[in-house]
């Protein structure tokens, strides 16, 4: 009697066994896993892009309160889709960052990562997404004179709430004001020379 | 008669010959013409539609009855030459649309016709069937070897050769108490020690997985293709996550910032319009779209972005890998300590930094006298997020 339930109980252990050793190695892609003795892992203050209950928008990323300004921020007063204020943005903008060989050389960084896709590498339209008929339609070309006899300013506030038309989006988001003042720059003063 | 009549038979092939000849040529031609006209117009179709409505400029359904043609070529030629000389429509028109000019066009006197013809024999609803048709190049090519990443992490299932092993144990367990059908009991002992040892190094590889996610893919929200976007679109790693230079995080782009392509963009080659629509709906209601973090360290580890890629010209593949040929974001290093480690044994400082300068100008004023000692304030101690990050 008591061999009996020794081996039962010996034949539940080995199943035990194989249940935590097959659970152990199952390796679900989509799951993070487990952790081990996760004290200092997960800290009570909320990450920057998680949700978070305190608000009632349930984001940790919450817009500036009204009429306060970032550090390092300057308001831009210019509307998008507005003829008149791109205009006004050309006459009243200066270009303050000095042509040099090292900031149009750091403007051609920046454009290549952020215009080059659609303006092409050369500034002339023909950039990789419309050649290769990913993208329907032709972006403007920024050597040509309809660019070039804008103003400095007009084209930093196309570049900031994006064109009249709307297909070219914001990049205020993405590029800061001084590296956009670089990238007009190295428009001008390099690509539309070569 | 007889003669009459193969003479007309030859007339008659002839003809048809010749007709049919014509046809073609005539076809081609108005082929390649629409064919031209339509690449001129999507210079256009940034500010005009045709029977779709004002965008910025007129719609241009029926421009061709609305005015002539020689003042037509002359407007698209340069439309400000027009105002300022004072031309009584184009100074209306150009009052019309909010004082907007329209950019000139270097255009010859022909392309503008072809343009104009393109503009009179475009059918929109015929259009719409033929984009959707037209698939755009496929640059990526279609016999993808399949990248080592994903083989190792299949080479990681070991579930099967535990239990292999686990059987082994057992066999050798019950013949050594119950069967005894091997007399020698060190053939016993040897295979149970073999099996310890197999089953202790699965146990130790996966007891160091616990906590790391090497390999991890979760399903996002979209099912946002980097293979797409950053290998096929070759669109920079940076034009989404602009941050990873400037902050500590590499950053989430904004649903706004998909619309810098997808205001035009609707449809996709392999999920259509149900995966794009998704952004739509997030802008529309104004809620985020909760996309799930792949690469995770814990929180008591400090990892800058900006460190890593701006001063160290660290590039992106580097630590993520081949993100260029995943269809779903995967989590290739496993981002522990030791590997970090190892590569900051190996790997030199880049000098070229403006942080370095201040380095080197200390030791210029030490060597020549100047300066007897340096303090903490001197190599950053001051800034407040030193210590309160």
């Amino acid at each position: 009697m008591n061999k009996v339930k020794y081996q039962i109980l010996k034949s539940a252990f080995f199943i035990l066994f194989l249940i935590v050793g097959l659970s152990s190695c199952n390796h679900d892609k989509t799951k993070p896993g487990y952790a081990y003795m996760p004290d200092m892992y997960y800290s009570l203050a909320y990450n920057a892009n998680s949700e978070n209950p305190v608000f009632k928008n349930k984001m940790t990323n919450q817009m500036p309160v009204p009429g306060t300004i970032a550090r390092g921020h300057m308001p831009y007063p210019y509307q998008a889709k507005n003829y008149l204020d791109q205009i006004a943005a050309g006459n009243e903008l200066m270009n303050p960052v000095e042509i040099n060989l090292q900031t149009l050389a750091e403007g051609k960084v920046q454009f290549d990562i952020y215009c080059m896709s659609c303006h092409g590498e050369l500034g002339d339209g023909n950039g990789y997404l419309y050649t290769s008929k990913l993208y329907p339609m032709k972006p403007t070309s920024l050597i040509e004179s309809y660019v070039q006899s804008k103003k400095d300013g007009e084209i930093f506030h196309v570049i900031t709430v994006g064109s009249l038309s709307g297909l070219m989006g914001a990049h205020a988001s993405q590029i800061n004001a001084e590296d956009r003042w670089k990238i007009i720059n190295y428009i001008r003063n390099d690509l539309a020379k070569k | 008669m007889c003669t009459y009549h193969k003479i007309k038979m030859k007339l008659i092939k002839h003809f048809v010959f010749l007709t049919t000849l014509l046809l073609f040529t005539t076809m081609t031609i108005t082929k390649i013409q629409a064919q031209e006209g339509k690449d001129l117009f999507t210079v256009c179709a940034a500010c005009h539609t045709i029977g779709g409505g004002k965008l910025i400029g007129p719609d241009l359904k029926g421009v061709n009855d609305r005015q002539d043609e020689a003042w037509l070529i002359k407007f698209i030629q340069n439309s400000q030459a027009l105002v300022q000389a004072g031309d009584e429509i184009a100074v209306k028109l150009f009052a019309e649309n909010n004082n907007i000019p329209m950019p000139p066009n270097n255009l010859t006197d022909d392309q503008v016709r072809t343009l104009l013809k393109y503009i009179e024999e475009f059918d929109a609803t015929k259009v719409v069937a033929s984009t959707v048709q037209e698939k755009p190049a496929e640059t990526v090519s279609e016999n993808i070897i399949e990248p080592s990443y994903l083989r190792k992490a299949d080479a990681r299932k070991y579930g099967t050769t535990f239990i292999i092993v686990l059987i082994l144990i057992m066999l050798a367990l019950a013949d050594l108490f119950v069967t005894r059908f091997i007399k020698a009991k060190f053939v016993h002992l040897i295979v149970i020690l073999i099996a310890i040892f197999i089953m202790g190094e699965i146990i130790v590889i996966e007891a160091q997985g616990i906590g790391r996610q090497q390999y991890y893919e979760p399903e996002q929200p979209i099912a946002f293709s980097h293979k797409i976007h950053a290998g096929q679109n070759k669109i920079d790693c940076l034009y989404c996550h602009s941050t990873a230079t400037k902050s500590m995080h590499a950053g989430i782009p904004s649903t706004q910032l998909c619309m810098n392509c997808h205001t035009v963009v609707k449809s996709g080659k392999i999920t259509g319009t149900e995966e794009i629509a998704k952004i739509y709906k997030s802008l529309e209601t104004q809620t985020p779209i909760e996309w799930i973090k792949v690469h995770n360290v814990p929180d008591h580890v400090f990892f800058s972005h900006a460190q890593h890629v701006e001063v160290g010209k660290i590039s992106c593949n580097e630590c993520h890998g081949p993100v260029e040929t995943m269809d779903r974001m995967m989590q290739v290093s496993d981002l522990s300590m030791g590997w970090c480690i190892d590569c900051h044994r190996t790997r030199e400082v880049q000098f070229t930094n403006n942080f370095y300068k201040d380095y080197k100008k200390l030791h210029e004023e030490i060597n020549s006298g100047k300066r007897s000692r340096v303090t903490v304030d001197l190599v950053g101690g001051e800034d407040c997020q030193k210590c309160h990050y």
